[in-house]
Formats: structure tokens, C-alpha cells, sequence
């Protein structure tokens, strides 16, 4: 079932893509979901054929803490209103649309000289999930917002998990776990410490003012 | 064995989050501290065996850096008895995250398969967070905030170079140190080299070297002493370790020029950048963090180095962790008398406290590596490996750093210690405990900086002949 790998890809790199050029953070969470959950589904595809319960585990964990887990937590972390939108990023929206799209075609580039031992599921693998990678690192480096960084965070993680599974076979499952629930404390982690810096600011409104709230620096 | 090792500190931690007195939770730590420091003294006379198939395996490595972690806790452990005597606040997140560190800390030292050990790393970034953010206030989550995501998304990269690692051993089928090894000529040497990068640039990340080090002035800078010992003494060893690891496997790939050229440039790095910094400084855990940072760089110049480098730095690693002890808790008891860790703030500790400020002394001593504390045999070493490699721009930027450090810490040491204190103090007396704590770690550091025991001589012998550099 290569197609549907391929199609699987793509829409990780094109929501990452969405991701980078919204400006409500609710609506950049709801892609997030989208993402992950689309990302889940790629261990069904890769091993159609062998179906065995190491790979419905391992697709089930990711749906449940990536799609579901994290998006919620992130959401209860901005449940103030003031944090919804994003404010003034460090690039205009439009020009991160531009920048990303020569990202793309850059890790495109690279990954034509790398080629993977064994026989790879697809060719979109890699360029796919190195531009995913890279997207993750404009999100986190233009943005403002700790919500918008940790949304950044999580799509570079989302990348490396898409170039993981074209190595299903090296990882023992029990790893896997641990390297999903190592991300999912991160994020849970990440969102108290939004919540605290949250609170610390509304507490001393009048020095720093309302417009810098859950700013980081 | 191994598993008890892990699981202990693990349960006690969850009983510390548990709705139990303080003097409880200080006392469950110290139980727990005393318990693994006999266990480690135990495994310095037989490794234990390996369980889990080899995925949890002691080795010489692995021990220096369990003895190292248990020394620092119990010093915490009875340090903290001494601190929380005057602090109001709750202890409940710090000694179950200080537990958790622990139980994730020897999970680092004994992981032989290099997804578990990424694991293991993640999970003590996380674990420390909180730990920053103890006073909460903005500047710590500032702090955490920073810290948090530096080392995540250094840590990530780590996690690229674990897969690209996964790559390059596509024909040995598993990530297990000794299968790696056994199988060194079927790696595939390209996506090692691409491996490599990334793991230096997220464990060097984790490790503070040099162009990724901003995370560390703010963290040590806020947290208290006690948390700054375990983030500055083993938290960047645990990466260290792993940059150990992947040098055993570079020197059976005859990859060990290509990986000790990018260490001693990042190891150059963090000599000079801290070096710029340090004059600045008007605080004195920020100052020891830059001094951090410059520990970290002479660590992996003397792996890049090899030979009586290597063994410096294994040597460097013990007193490292040992002078981290002596720095951070003089200055978080300092800190706690004070109300402040500014310079500007402190004067006259060597009158109204003599003993600490012997200690102060002790600190800037041990921190800058001056005879006889054991810092600066393993200094010399790595210095004297750069001269015997002919490296002698390195040797010559080495010891002028090493002097503008020493200029640095004893301007603010020595600032600090002398003078009137500006208003009256919230402490007058000196708190015993927290005097031991610090003393043993200074009686400790002078004498294997005086006479080196043989055992340990053995160990680190032993150490470097595993990583088998040439």
C-alpha cells in the first residue's frame, strides 16, 4: 500500500504547513490532532499484509497521547482567553509561508543524496519528514507564544516519529513506548509551566501589561 | 540488583507525592540515599550481572557515574535536613522530583541499548524542570521555561541521531551496545558520520557545551543550591556518558578523527565563550555556572583528545561532581542566609559566618582547579594530553581561560566574603549539617587530589581500555 504511505506523508508536511501559517492557537491545536492522528494510522498502512498486535499497540498509543492526551492538555494550558490568538510572530505570515516552502524543497534536495539501506516503503519518507522537522524549528524559532513554541516542539517530534516508523524493525515496542510517554510528560510538563507563567503574569498586570501575557521573553 | 537499584528511589518518589509531613519526606530521601550509596559501595567489589537481555548492564563506565550520582544525593540528602530547618515553603514536588531524578540518573548509567538510554536522558530533563522553578516567581518559570525547551529540542535532535544511529546498523538489526560493537564493520560509515552529529550537538545541548550553554546561567542562576548541585555535578555526566558510549562505537569504525575534531572544537568553544562572560557577572550561581560550562568543555576536549586525555577526563568527571558539590551548596547556604544570591547584596560572610566563608574559599579553589584539590591533577592531564598531541594553540587558550576564570569567581568570591553586611540577617547562626555536607566534599576532593586509592586508580584504568581509543 505505498499510495496511501505517500498520501500519508504529504498531508504531515502540508498541515505543518497550515500550522505555520494560522494565527489562532486553538485552530493550530486542532491541526496538531489532525496531524498525529493522521501519523497514527501510517504503522496500519506500512504492515498491511502482517498485521500483528505489536503494530495496532503501537498506533493506538500514538492516536491516544498525541491525538488526544496532548491536545487536551494543551488546550486546558490556554484556557485563559487572552492567550488565544497569537500576536505580532517574529516573520509575517506570509513570508513564513515562503520561507517553508523553500524549506521543503531544500530537505527534498538533501534527501536525494541519502539513501536508506534495505528497501525503503517509500520514497517520501525522508524528504517528508525532514521538511516536517525543519517546519517545527521555524515554528518554534518565529513564534512568540510558549503554547505556539511547545506546537512547534511537537511537530519536530511529529517528524522524527514519521522517519521512526520506516524503521519499525530496529526499535523493540517497549522503547517506542517509552520514547511516546517521554513526550507526552514533556508536554504536560510544558503545560504547567505555561499555566504558572500564565498566573505569575495576570498577578502583576500593571507592571508588565495585558498585551505581553504568555510571552516568554 | 539492577532493578532494585531503579525501582526504590521510583516507589519512594511516589510516596513522597503522597499528603505525608515534610520531616517524613526528608527522611524517606535520606533512607533512600543511604540505601543506594551501600548498593553502589557494594557493586566497586563485584559488577552485578546484567539483566533484561542486556538492556541493563554495569559496567566501568556505568560505575563511575553511579558512584558519582550516589555521593551527590546523599550530600543533598543531608544538606536538605540542614535547609528546609528554615524554610517554610512545601517540599513535596522537590523530593519527589529529586527521587524521580535519582531513580532516572542510574536508569542512565546502566542502559546498554542506546533507545533506552535516549529514554532515560529525556526523563531526567523532565524531571529537573520543576525542580528550577521552586521559588516560583517569574524569572525562575523564565528559567524553566528556558531550560525545558532548549534541552527538549536538544534532546530531540539526540532522538534523530538514535534513529540515524538505527540506519547506519540496518544489517545488525538492534541498537545493543555489545551487538554494535561485535558488528562495527557492517555499520554504514555515512549515516554513522550523520548520526554523530546529530548526538553531539542534542546530548552537547543537554551537556551545556558551549553555542547551547544559554540555558545554563538562568537555570543554575535561579535554582536553589541543592538543585544546583544535581543539575551542574551529574545531570551534564549523564549526557557525557552517552557521548562515551557512541566513542567506543567511533573507535571500532576507525571514525575516532572524525568524532574527537568536532569535540575539541565544541570543547574549545566552551572555554572561551564562559571566559568572555565570567567578568560580568554579578551572581555568584551564575558565575559557577559559567565555571560549569568550562567543566563540560575540558570533559569532551580530554575524550576528543584520547589517551592520558581520556583518562582525565574520567578522572576530571569525579571532581567535577565533587567541587559542583562544594560550589552550589556553599552558595545556596549562603543564599539562604542572605535572601539573595547577588553580590551586590552579600559582604562580610567570612565575619559574621567563618566557616562558610572557608568554604567559599574551598569552592573558588576546587572550581578553578588549584592545588590541592584533585581538580587540577585531571585539568593538567587534559592540558598535558593537548601538549603531547601537539595541539598547542589548545593548551595555550586552555590555561588563559583557566586564569580569566580564576580572575573572575575570586573577584566575586572574594567580594562576597569581605565587608559589612548591608542589613541585619535572617540566619545568625551556622547550621551544622549543611557544614558537614559541604565539609565532607572538600576533605574528599584534597585528598584524592593528594593520594589517589587504588581501587579507583584500577577502575579508571579499566574505564578507558573499554573505550579503546588508540
Amino acid at each position: 500500500m505505498t499510495s496511501w504511505v505517500d498520501v500519508i506523508c504529504i498531508i504531515v508536511v502540508f498541515l505543518s504547513l497550515v500550522i505555520l501559517s494560522n494565527s489562532r492557537v486553538t485552530a493550530m491545536i486542532r491541526v496538531f490532532a489532525l496531524q498525529s492522528f493522521v501519523l497514527g494510522l501510517l504503522p496500519f498502512f506500512l504492515h498491511i499484509s502482517g498485521m500483528s498486535g505489536r503494530v495496532v499497540m503501537i498506533s493506538l498509543v500514538t492516536i491516544i497521547l498525541k491525538a488526544g492526551l496532548v491536545p487536551y492538555i494543551l488546550f486546558w494550558a490556554i484556557r485563559h482567553v487572552s492567550m488565544r490568538t497569537e500576536i505580532k510572530p517574529i516573520l509575517g505570515f506570509g513570508t513564513s509561508i515562503i520561507l517553508g516552502a523553500i524549506v521543503i524543497a531544500g530537505a527534498f534536495w538533501v534527501s536525494l543524496s541519502l539513501k536508506l539501506p534495505g528497501k525503503p516503503v517509500s520514497d517520501l519518507i525522508l524528504p517528508c519528514s525532514l521538511s516536517t522537522v525543519l517546519l517545527g524549528f521555524m515554528i518554534m524559532v518565529t513564534r512568540t507564544r510558549a503554547v505556539t513554541q511547545v506546537l512547534g516542539y511537537l511537530i519536530l517530534e511529529n517528524g522524527i516519529f514519521l522517519f521512526a516508523i520506516s524503521l519499525f524493525d530496529e526499535m523493540p515496542a517497549l522503547i517506542e513506548m517509552g520514547v511516546l510517554l517521554d513526550i507526552f510528560v514533556a508536554v504536560f510538563i510544558m503545560a504547567i509551566v505555561v499555566n504558572h507563567i500564565n498566573e505569575e503574569f495576570e498577578k502583576n498586570t500593571v507592571s508588565v501589561g495585558r498585551s505581553k501575557m504568555g510571552e516568554t521573553f | 540488583m539492577l532493578t532494585i537499584l531503579i525501582a526504590t528511589p521510583f516507589l519512594s518518589a511516589l510516596a513522597a507525592l503522597l499528603p505525608v509531613s515534610r520531616d517524613f519526606r526528608l527522611k524517606l530521601f535520606l533512607a533512600v540515599s543511604v540505601i543506594y550509596s551501600l548498593i553502589t559501595a557494594l557493586f566497586w567489589k563485584d559488577l552485578p550481572a546484567s539483566e533484561y537481555n542486556g538492556f541493563l548492564v554495569l559496567d566501568s563506565l556505568g560505575l563511575i557515574l553511579l558512584s558519582i550520582i550516589s555521593f551527590l544525593f546523599l550530600s543533598v540528602a543531608i544538606f536538605m535536613i540542614g535547609y528546609f530547618q528554615h524554610e517554610q515553603r512545601s517540599n513535596r514536588t522537590l523530593s519527589a522530583c529529586v527521587l524521580f531524578l535519582l531513580s532516572t540518573m542510574t536508569l542512565v548509567a546502566v542502559s546498554y541499548h542506546f533507545g533506552l538510554l535516549w529514554v532515560a536522558i529525556e526523563a531526567t530533563t523532565l524531571f529537573s524542570a520543576p525542580l528550577i522553578s521552586f521559588h516560583r516567581n517569574q524569572q525562575s518559570l523564565q528559567a524553566t521555561w528556558r531550560y525545558l525547551l532548549i534541552c527538549s529540542v536538544g534532546i530531540a535532535l539526540s532522538l534523530m541521531g538514535t534513529f540515524l544511529l538505527a540506519i547506519a546498523a540496518h544489517d545488525v538489526h538492534t541498537l545493543l551496545l555489545p551487538a554494535l560493537l561485535k558488528g562495527a564493520p557492517l555499520l554504514s560509515v555515512n549515516w554513522l558520520k550523520l548520526s554523530i552529529i546529530f548526538f553531539i550537538v542534542g546530548y552537547g545541548c543537554k551537556m551545556g557545551l558551549a553555542p547551547t550553554h544559554s540555558w545554563k546561567p538562568e537555570a543554575y542562576g535561579q535554582s536553589t543550591g541543592m538543585v544546583g548541585v544535581l543539575m551542574a555535578g551529574v545531570l551534564p555526566q549523564c549526557s557525557f556518558l552517552a557521548l562515551l558510549r557512541i566513542s567506543q562505537i567511533c573507535n571500532k569504525t576507525g571514525l575516532t578523527g572524525f568524532y574527537s575534531s568536532i569535540l575539541i572544537v565544541s570543547g574549545l568553544l566552551s572555554f572561551v565563550v564562559p571566559a568572555i562572560f565570567i567578568l560580568g557577572e554579578k551572581n555568584i550561581k551564575r558565575a559557577f555556572a559559567y565555571s560549569s560550562i568550562e567543566h563540560m568543555g575540558f570533559l569532551v576536549l580530554g575524550l576528543g583528545l584520547g589517551g592520558v586525555g581520556l583518562f582525565g577526563a574520567l578522572f576530571h568527571m569525579i571532581n567535577n561532581a565533587l567541587a559542583k558539590v562544594i560550589m552550589f551548596l556553599t552558595a545556596g547556604s549562603i543564599a539562604q542566609k542572605y535572601g539573595s544570591s547577588r553580590t551586590d547584596d552579600i559582604r562580610g560572610v567570612i565575619h559574621i559566618y567563618p566557616v562558610t566563608g572557608i568554604f567559599m574559599i574551598a569552592a573558588l579553589l576546587a572550581g578553578t582547579g588549584v592545588f590541592p584539590f584533585a581538580t587540577f591533577h585531571s585539568e593538567l592531564l587534559i592540558l598535558n594530553a593537548s601538549i603531547i598531541s601537539q595541539h598547542y594553540f589548545l593548551a595555550a587558550v586552555g590555561i588563559i581561560c583557566l586564569a580569566v576564570m580564576f580572575i573572575g569567581i575570586g573577584k566575586i568570591v572574594l567580594g562576597v566574603i569581605h565587608g559589612q553586611p548591608k542589613e541585619p540577617l535572617l540566619a545568625k547562626k551556622e547550621n551544622v549539617i549543611m557544614n558537614a555536607a559541604i565539609a565532607v566534599a572538600v576533605v574528599l576532593l584534597i585528598s584524592i587530589g593528594l593520594w589517589m586509592p587504588s581501587p579507583l586508580e584500577h577502575l579508571l584504568h579499566h574505564a578507558v581500555t573499554l573505550i579503546g581509543a588508540v
